[in-house]
């Protein structure tokens, strides 16, 4: 469900969450990239920094310099002064991946489960051919980024595209760097090796975070994906990648990065259109947003 | 200049860590017992910093030790400090006291044994630890393989520089803390927390037994997450139907969420609490009982395995009453004797 009005959550002494809802939803997504820009622009005084995520925006401020209180009612006059989110700044990247891959297959091996993709298919009542041109088939809209160094969320834009596979039960000690995988409906890429739950289907031979920083895509700081970023999949064969990989490595390779604004309240209008709900209710919950 | 001659369980290059990397990924690292670090900074006359994540200032760089065994030679005479859990140190066959300042001539060889109390002893030099900043800090973060010294735990014949001395050798060492503030480290470790935003999604029953237990510490733990062996907490009914496709099966599946820079305790399928550290995901998807204040971390960082840990709540505001108790005892200078 999408609250009625956002709730402020207290984590401890130097954290409040700004809730919008329980669900993940791009339209509450653009809200809350809407009041991280508005805040960015006028900070409260106090304020550390900003965590914005698919369904909240995090805030981390100094109790020491200011109160809960004065953050919260900064805040909520930012909120009440936000319209309706018409346009936000939103690049649209292009992230080549050899999909079935070798180091998927391998980590499935090595914890023992059957190839990933395989399993996605089947959960989805596709072929694997189906999985690859879903995924590649429309944009994702990435809602926030974070968990470990460079990692990020994001959901397809397309709902009648939207498909995922649930984590695993027992997580993998290590995946390799660069591999893409799907945790319920969120699609990823493991930045660097971890351990983790999620449905491995393919590598990207770009670096989603590079230390080196010697890309222009990397001017910024060493993570790839923004909050707000449109990332369209491209399926590459073998030889591709490993062409692609030896520029990378060499710091030679263009990233496809295009700076572009998005049209959130057309799409939301779209949205309408295709059938999707504008939230999701389910009348017999006694959980709520308290 | 230090050499290290055995870089003992872990040890890693930390200060008060990393802001700014919340919405990247980037925890802020950093010491896992702020207090522990800040006071070994005080005694050899460095500044101390700030709290981690709110800090301005990530103060001098130290080395964090878990559990102890490291073992240095000094290059050239150095004031140091060691705090913490106590590891029955030497300086060449002879012992130094903890929470105390003394001088390692050069030559000398400084031999931390293993803490029989306590978990993580920390090393302060006069000067600080002066390997470069990178996003503001010089904390270590492994995983990801920056910071500190090369992004990773010291090794054998590892060369540590230390920054250029502000004061003289005498006027430095054998000042210590004062005695009454020298923490004890004897569980039940008494850990303060704030309610978690998701407090309500357990039973009642749940809550209480949270509060209720003395959670024994997995050895599993590390400077992500420590689990926490007890009962298993349960989930109110009621869930609605559609977080199964949102967030997961398991009642205790949110939907991604940003968490407490640290100190956030969820519960994942209600079994064995994870209080996350200074190395945390930014980010989680499971629901978070508590969060532990800022300034209980550092005990936090002091539990050994199978140690006892009891969570007790209180409220916002006296979290903050807590910090800013502290900070003015490390601000203050009649704490050093």
């Amino acid at each position: 469900m999408v609250y009625d009005e956002p709730v402020f959550k207290t984590l401890g002494d130097t954290a409040i969450n700004v809730e919008f809802g329980d669900e993940s939803s791009i339209p509450i997504n653009f809200r809350i990239l809407a009041l991280d820009f508005a805040l960015r622009e006028e900070p409260p005084k106090g304020l550390v920094e900003t965590n914005p995520q698919v369904r909240t925006l995090g805030l981390v401020f100094n109790p020491l310099a200011t109160t809960r209180a004065r953050i919260v009612d900064h805040v909520k006059a930012l909120i009440a002064a936000q319209g309706t989110v018409e346009t936000l700044p939103s690049r649209r990247v292009t992230i080549p991946a050899l999909y079935d891959d070798p180091w998927s297959r391998e980590c499935a091996e090595a914890f023992g489960v059957r190839n990933n993709i395989e399993y996605i298919a089947e959960f989805n009542d596709m072929t694997v051919a189906q999985v690859i041109e879903t995924h590649t088939g429309c944009d994702y809209w990435v809602t926030g980024v974070g968990f470990v160094p460079g990692a990020f969320m994001s959901y397809a834009m397309d709902p009648t595209k939207r498909f995922g596979a649930p984590l695993y039960r027992t997580p993998r000690t290590w995946t390799h760097a660069r591999l893409l995988n799907f945790g319920g409906l969120t699609s990823t890429i493991y930045p660097i090796r971890i351990p983790g739950g999620g449905q491995l289907f393919g590598r990207t031979p770009i670096e989603i975070f590079d230390l080196r920083e010697i890309s222009p895509a990397f001017a910024d700081g060493p993570v790839l994906a923004r909050a707000g970023d449109r990332h369209r999949y491209e399926s590459i064969s073998r030889e591709e990648y490993d062409a692609i990989r030896a520029e990378v490595e060499a710091g030679t390779y263009a990233y496809r990065v295009e700076e572009d604004t998005f049209d959130c309240a057309g799409y939301e209008a779209w949205l309408v259109g295709t059938g999707e709900p504008a939230e999701k209710h389910d009348p017999d919950s006694t959980w709520g947003p308290f | 200049m230090l050499e290290v001659i055995d870089g003992g369980l872990r040890t890693t290059v930390q200060d008060m860590g990393r802001r700014g990397g919340q919405a990247l990924g980037i925890p802020p690292s950093g010491a896992q017992d702020g207090f522990a670090l800040r006071i070994a900074n005080v005694l050899v006359g460095n500044p101390p910093g700030g709290p981690l994540v709110v800090r301005d200032d990530p103060g001098a760089a130290g080395l964090e030790m878990t559990l102890g065994r490291l073992k240095l030679r000094a290059l050239e005479d150095h004031v140091l400090a060691l705090t913490g859990a106590d590891t029955g140190a030497t300086v060449d066959g002879e012992a130094v006291p903890c929470w105390s300042s003394f001088v390692l001539r050069e030559g000398q060889t400084l031999a931390c044994g293993l803490a029989q109390s306590g978990a993580r002893a920390y090393l302060a030099v006069h000067g600080g630890i002066d390997v470069p900043l990178y996003r503001g800090s010089r904390a270590t973060h492994v995983s990801g393989g920056f910071g500190g010294l090369e992004g990773r735990p010291l090794a054998k014949d590892d060369r540590l520089p230390v920054g250029a001395p502000t004061a003289s050798v005498a006027d430095l060492a054998g000042r210590r803390l004062r005695p009454d503030l020298v923490p004890a480290y004897a569980p039940p470790m008494r850990v303060r927390t704030v309610a978690g935003p998701e407090e309500h999604h357990f039973t009642a029953d749940s809550v209480e037994a949270f509060y209720a237990t003395a959670w024994k510490l997995n050895p599993k733990a590390d400077r992500t997450g420590m689990r926490f062996i007890g009962p298993e907490l349960s989930f109110k009914p009621g869930r609605p139907h559609y977080l199964i496709e949102d967030a997961g099966a398991d009642p205790s599946n949110i939907v991604i969420d940003p968490g407490a820079p640290v100190g956030t305790v969820q519960v994942p399928s209600g079994v064995e609490p994870i209080v996350l550290c200074v190395d945390s995901p930014s980010i989680g998807g499971y629901a978070r009982i508590a969060i532990v204040i800022t300034t209980d971390m550092a005990r936090v960082g002091q539990v050994r395995p199978f140690e006892e840990t009891r969570f007790v709540r209180i409220s916002h505001e006296d979290a903050v009453v807590a910090l800013t108790a502290q900070e003015a005892l490390i601000a203050d200078p009649d704490i050093i004797i």
